[in-house]
């Protein structure tokens, strides 16, 4: 047993060296056709995203939402989940905090609890329709959950534009369609003065610990980990599947709205239409290149935090445009997830007669 | 209650369906022959949005809108045969892979935008040159027809032969019924001596150049222009296609014509002051109501979960 981990650990290692070597070679090809110098470059991410007290604060700010959107990720997958569209319960989720923060007088903390507990149930009723559609209807969460998305988007601008702010804004671009501003009293509170580090980097790593904790110690847990591993082996086992899927779905769906209710009371302080930026996506590379492993998640969340913070210096500094950062991190993800083993042990088994297994593809 | 038919079933409407099904068709259409060999994609939209990129680009240097068609046929079989190396020969997740393409294309031609056209959010010159309508003569005595059928770029047409071409191909020829059979049995097929390999290879390829086809269509249809994430989802929508009608080249042009009408609706319907985002969800709607229907045999009042297929 121990040898096992030591060689799955070690395998792990090895993968991670071997693709932030890869990415590091071609992010330096990258950056020196631009006609730049590499090292200038990462030397300017580094200081833009933890190189003062105020860039550690901003570089918070993106930390946060990471570390959400990548625990809702990995719960999903972990225990079987396809779920796709947390970008869209994140939309959901940040709009109703806004209309919360904005059209509801509550005191200080109540409110932003409020704000908070109305997002995530947003977002969880959001992920209920996929679930109910693959429980009930048998259609693969993959497909409806990626459409949802698109459908969330457009429905929370119709809501901002037409019920909101009753159709005045036309025709002055997506930019000017929003929320107004939440009140005093539903905002977070900001942990690094002049900065938006606030209070949701607490709730974000406790969520974390919460889902490690429930997947090393509880009975569900296990459960969960067990259908993700083979449904039907868990079903034999007597797991009850429906139960536990729907429960892996909806706990999914609650983070992802808390993710977009922490980025309105805690960062933008009013919901604006296309907002998030790809972020559902960002959870699901999170999840993936941290193997679903939630305590990994989190360093991985502190790198993709800081490189979307640091990008923004590097692009300030020198000549290259931050889209470059996400390329790089895009390479990280291509090799993060080959699987280097398989290919070692084809060069070892060279010797043997050529024949490749032919599984590649199948398995999502 | 008459300008309602008008829109409905207007000229104008179908006209328009039939054009803009014309990307999710060609993607579709490929993609159905690589659903087929057991591959799972959904980097649709790299492909579409790389291919966009190209085809404008190429036409800008170029000034032909076929060139700039090679050029996103190029491009496509380039990315499908980085999909490919990935997923087949490095035994890479498939879907991190799709999710990984998807966004690095955005990012990609975002950047080259800024860094060739020296813009931002979108590039529009008339040195894009589109493909200009093709009249057909046999048409234009037949009144509806003609307004419809007739005067459509080139793209349009292929499309719909290639739903022909991709029927007759997958289900009447042996390399068909190969292709067919790696994805009923696998194993079954590499006993039969199918090379396996070599077949999802060739499944690949087709997507990469039927995608790069209907990516070109999204800037040379007249726009002349180039946009940042221009495809917007069609990639998503013709992966639902390819879904719904498993792989099934003619079902799967149906449903595409479905989303293509739902859009076309689109631009008749604002004129009538419907705000433009609820039209805009029209076509994910309908991909939800296809599937609710597609799936009506499944329907089941005790919820029960099975493995995915």
């Amino acid at each position: 047993m121990k040898l096992e981990i030591n060689g799955e650990a070690k395998s792990a290692m090895l993968k991670y060296c071997i693709s932030i070597g890869l990415t590091l070679v071609f992010g330096c090809i990258l950056i020196t056709a631009q006609g730049e110098k590499p090292l200038r470059a990462m030397g300017y991410i580094l200081q833009g995203s933890f190189g003062s007290v105020m860039n550690i604060g901003n570089t918070i700010r993106w930390i946060i939402s990471s570390l959400l959107v990548g625990a809702a990720a990995t719960i999903a997958f972990k225990s079987g989940v396809a779920n796709m569209g947390i970008e869209g319960q994140i939309y959901i989720g940040a709009l109703s905090a806004a209309v919360i923060g904005y059209s509801i007088e509550l005191p200080p903390g109540l409110h932003a609890i409020a704000c908070l507990l109305v997002a995530s149930i947003m977002g969880m009723l959001y992920a209920l329709i996929p679930a109910l559609l693959r429980l009930y209807f048998k259609i693969n969460e993959l497909i409806t959950t990626l459409v949802l998305n698109f459908i969330a988007k457009d429905l929370t601008e119709y809501i901002t534009m037409w019920v909101i702010m009753g159709g005045q804004q036309a025709a002055n671009g997506s930019a000017s369609i929003a929320t107004p501003r939440i009140l005093k009293s539903a905002q977070l509170p900001i942990i690094i003065k002049s900065t938006t580090a606030n209070i949701g980097i607490f709730i974000a790593l406790a969520v974390l610990l919460i889902v490690a904790f429930f997947y090393k110690y509880t009975l569900e847990g296990y459960e969960l980990t067990q259908i993700g591993q083979n449904m039907n082996f868990a079903r034999m086992g007597g797991v009850n599947i429906t139960r536990s899927f729907l429960m892996a779905f909806l706990i999914s769906g609650f983070i992802s709205g808390l993710c977009g209710g922490i980025e309105i009371t805690g960062a933008y302080y009013r919901f604006t239409s296309s907002f998030s930026n790809n972020l559902g996506w960002d959870g699901i590379m999170i999840a993936r290149v941290s193997n679903n492993n939630p305590i990994a998640v989190i360093f991985v969340s502190i790198i993709w935090g800081g490189l979307k913070q640091g990008a923004m210096n590097m692009e300030r500094m020198t000549s290259l445009n931050r889209l470059i950062v996400i390329i790089i991190q895009m390479l990280f993800v291509l090799f993060v997830s080959i699987d280097y083993d398989s290919i070692i042990n084809k060069w070892k088994s060279k010797m043997e007669l050529k024949k490749p297994d032919y599984n590649g593809g199948m398995n999502i | 209650m008459m300008t309602m038919l008008g829109i409905l079933f207007g000229s104008v409407t179908w006209s328009a369906t039939f054009r803009l099904s014309t990307p999710i068709i060609l993607t579709s259409v490929g993609g159905s022959f690589n659903k087929h060999t057991g591959v799972f994609c959904i980097a649709f939209e790299c492909f579409m949005l790389s291919a966009a990129f190209f085809a404008a680009w190429g036409s800008y240097l170029t000034g032909s809108p076929y060139m700039g068609t090679l050029f996103a046929i190029l491009a496509g079989l380039l990315l499908a045969a980085i999909f490919g190396m990935f997923v087949l020969n490095f035994k890479a997740n498939p879907m991190i892979v799709s999710i990984a393409m998807n966004f690095g294309a955005w990012a990609v031609t975002t950047l080259l935008l800024t860094e060739i056209f020296g813009v931002r959010g979108y590039f529009h010159s008339p040195k894009i040159v589109n493909f200009s309508p093709i009249d057909i003569p046999v048409l234009r005595e037949i009144p509806y027809i003609n307004e419809v059928l007739n005067n459509q770029i080139i793209l349009v047409y292929i499309a719909y032969i290639s739903v022909v071409v991709g029927t007759i191909i997958m289900y009447k020829t042996p390399f068909g019924l190969r292709l067919r059979t790696i994805g009923i049995n696998e194993i079954g097929a590499q006993t039969a001596g199918v090379n396996i390999l070599k077949y999802k290879w060739i499944g690949l390829a087709i997507m990469g150049i039927m995608s790069g086809l209907g990516g070109a269509y999204l800037p040379l249809s007249g726009l002349s222009m180039f946009s940042e994430n221009m495809s917007s989802g069609r990639g998503f929508l013709a992966f639902a296609a390819i879904l719904v009608s498993k792989g099934n080249p003619v079902k799967a042009a149906l449903i595409s014509i479905l989303f293509a009408y739902t859009n076309a609706l689109t631009f008749t319907l604002t004129s009538y002051g419907i705000p433009s985002q609820l039209l805009q969800m029209f076509p994910f709607i309908a991909v939800i109501i296809v599937l609710m229907i597609g799936n009506l045999r499944n329907l089941s009042l005790t919820p029960v979960i099975e493995a995915s297929e």
